[in-house]
């Protein structure tokens, strides 16, 4: 078995074939619909401290349901109750299967894979709970890996969407670091479904509403 | 590898080339040649909307429902090549929703001679060229126009006006290709079409009695030497389709 921070260097790159390229966190409905190019690191941080932190909380309690052999229904359901567009459930819903299509290559055998799999239609955050529970990633690891990937995913889609300068949005990213590691030492104990944070972005939710009737996107969400 | 599918039954044929030669055109019309005796469906690769998704939607080929739009992250050579996860999972959805298809069309988005299909999200694919481009086009080669199952050098309709001698074009590309077939292609020769739907047959019925083994045309340029003496080289490349032909020059 690997070190964590080898598997949490492997499930943060860019590379890795989970179609991470198709998405931009919301950044490109936001910047038509309003969000001005020099709010987007403030848009990465509104995100670190409402959606991201749902979906790292999601992530943490579903690892640990699948670890303790119970069902991770009630970890799904609270993530849907706090993530009312229906536009990011499909999202994460489309993510989450890509997701479990790799992990049923990279841990053929894994029970938490298999489970999650049997799931119709689960979610990223407990698509990565049954990743990390595969793995041994420990909790606090896979919430740092959910705050960087959001990150990340923001970053380069706004090199897309911008005339940025590569090394500036690169600066961003180490800026919002410690604010992942505060969000995931937070969340890291989590256990329980009801206690996984109810902080939504209603407009970052409208905006991903907006954006799943455009007929006009580079990105799928 | 992706999940096998050791008794999969859908041919998944994948359309590319560069911009505007007729890939959208060429997949409407083998819905209209095909959807009487076949199961169909597509995927779209758009760059900024879903206009090939639209145009052929309204082309009324084939039930909308069946046509899927995949969105590439203005990354429409890694959607086909290195990260092949939006658009499998659009293939399996039409595979699973419309079962049993017999063709699903793949047309790549982008705009470059260098983007080929991966042979773990296609079975076959064809390149297209456009009589347009330029008679040059097909000699200078590049991955798909050398090694794709077959190359299309379409609108030969309009070879007079711009000046192209579309037969002279499908003999370099013959020979660029060692053999591989070469369909010169034009929407109003009858005789053309039907060798192109002639050759999509073929594959299906490779591909439902299992003879069909993807080969990928990879992303490397040919070998130097002449292509004439290369035929050993260009084997190889094809039979080994999972490894890239590194190492693989004599
Ligand atoms: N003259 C002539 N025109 C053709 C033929 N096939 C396609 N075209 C035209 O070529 C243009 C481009 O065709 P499309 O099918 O949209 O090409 P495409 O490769 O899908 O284009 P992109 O998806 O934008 O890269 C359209 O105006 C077609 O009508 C043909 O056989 N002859
Ligand atoms: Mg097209």
């Amino acid at each position: 078995m690997a070190s964590a921070e080898l598997l949490l260097m492997l499930l943060a790159d860019a590379r890795l074939p989970v179609a991470g390229h198709t998405q931009s966190a919301g950044l490109e409905p936001a910047l038509r619909l309003g969000l001005a190019p020099d709010e987007v690191e403030q848009y990465v941080a509104t995100r670190l401290s409402t959606i991201a932190r749902v979906e790292a909380a999601t992530a943490v309690v579903a690892r640990h349901h699948l670890r303790a052999g119970l069902s991770t229904s009630v970890v799904e359901a609270a993530w849907a109750a706090r993530t009312p567009s229906p536009a990011m459930r499909r999202t994460s819903r489309a993510q989450g299967r890509a997701l479990l299509r790799l992990a049923r290559t990279l841990w053929p055998d894994d029970a938490a894979v298999a489970t999650v799999s049997g799931v119709p239609r689960a979610s990223r955050a407990v698509a990565l709970g049954a990743v990390a529970a595969a793995g041994d990633l420990p909790a606090r690891e896979l919430a740092r890996l959910v705050g960087y990937d959001d990150v990340q995913t923001v970053a380069s889609a706004a090199l897309k969407l911008l005339p940025l300068d590569p090394s500036d949005v690169a600066a961003w990213v180490l800026r919002a670091l410690p604010a992942i590691d505060v969000m995931s030492a937070d969340l890291a104990h989590l256990a329980l479904a009801e206690d996984i944070p109810a902080s939504g972005a209603p407009q970052i939710e409208a905006w991903a509403e907006a954006h799943a009737r455009t007929t006009r996107r580079l990105f799928s969400a | 590898m992706p999940e096998p599918h050791p008794t999969r039954r859908t041919l998944r044929l994948g359309v590319c080339g560069p911009v505007g030669t007729g890939k959208s055109s060429l997949i409407a019309l083998l819905c209209r040649e095909l959807s009487a005796e076949l199961e169909i469906a597509v995927v779209t690769n758009d760059i900024y909307t879903d206009e090939d998704a639209r145009f052929l939607r309204a082309a009324g080929v084939l039930d909308p429902a069946r046509i899927e739009a995949v969105e590439t992250g203005a990354c429409p050579h890694t959607a086909i090549r290195d990260d092949i996860t939006a658009n499998l999972i659009a293939v399996e959805d039409l595979e699973e929703r419309f079962a049993p298809l017999d063709l699903v069309l793949i047309e790549s988005g982008g705009d470059n001679l260098t983007a080929t299909f991966s042979p773990a999200l296609v079975d076959a694919q064809v390149f297209v060229l456009d009589v347009a481009g330029g008679g040059d086009v097909a000699r200078k080669g590049g991955p798909g126009i050398e090694r794709a199952d077959l190359l299309v050098v379409n609108k030969t309709d309009l070879a007079p006006y711009v000046s192209v001698d579309h037969e002279q074009m499908v003999a370099d590309a013959s020979l660029a290709r060692d053999g591989r077939v070469v369909i010169g292609l034009s929407r109003s020769d009858r005789a053309s079409v039907n060798r192109l739907v002639t050759w999509v047959r073929g594959q299906l019925h490779r591909q439902r009695t299992g003879t069909l083994v993807p080969a990928d045309p990879g992303p490397m340029a040919r070998h130097s030497h002449s292509h004439s003496h290369d035929h050993g080289d260009d084997r190889h490349l094809t039979e080994h389709h999972d490894h890239l032909p590194l190492g693989t020059t004599s």
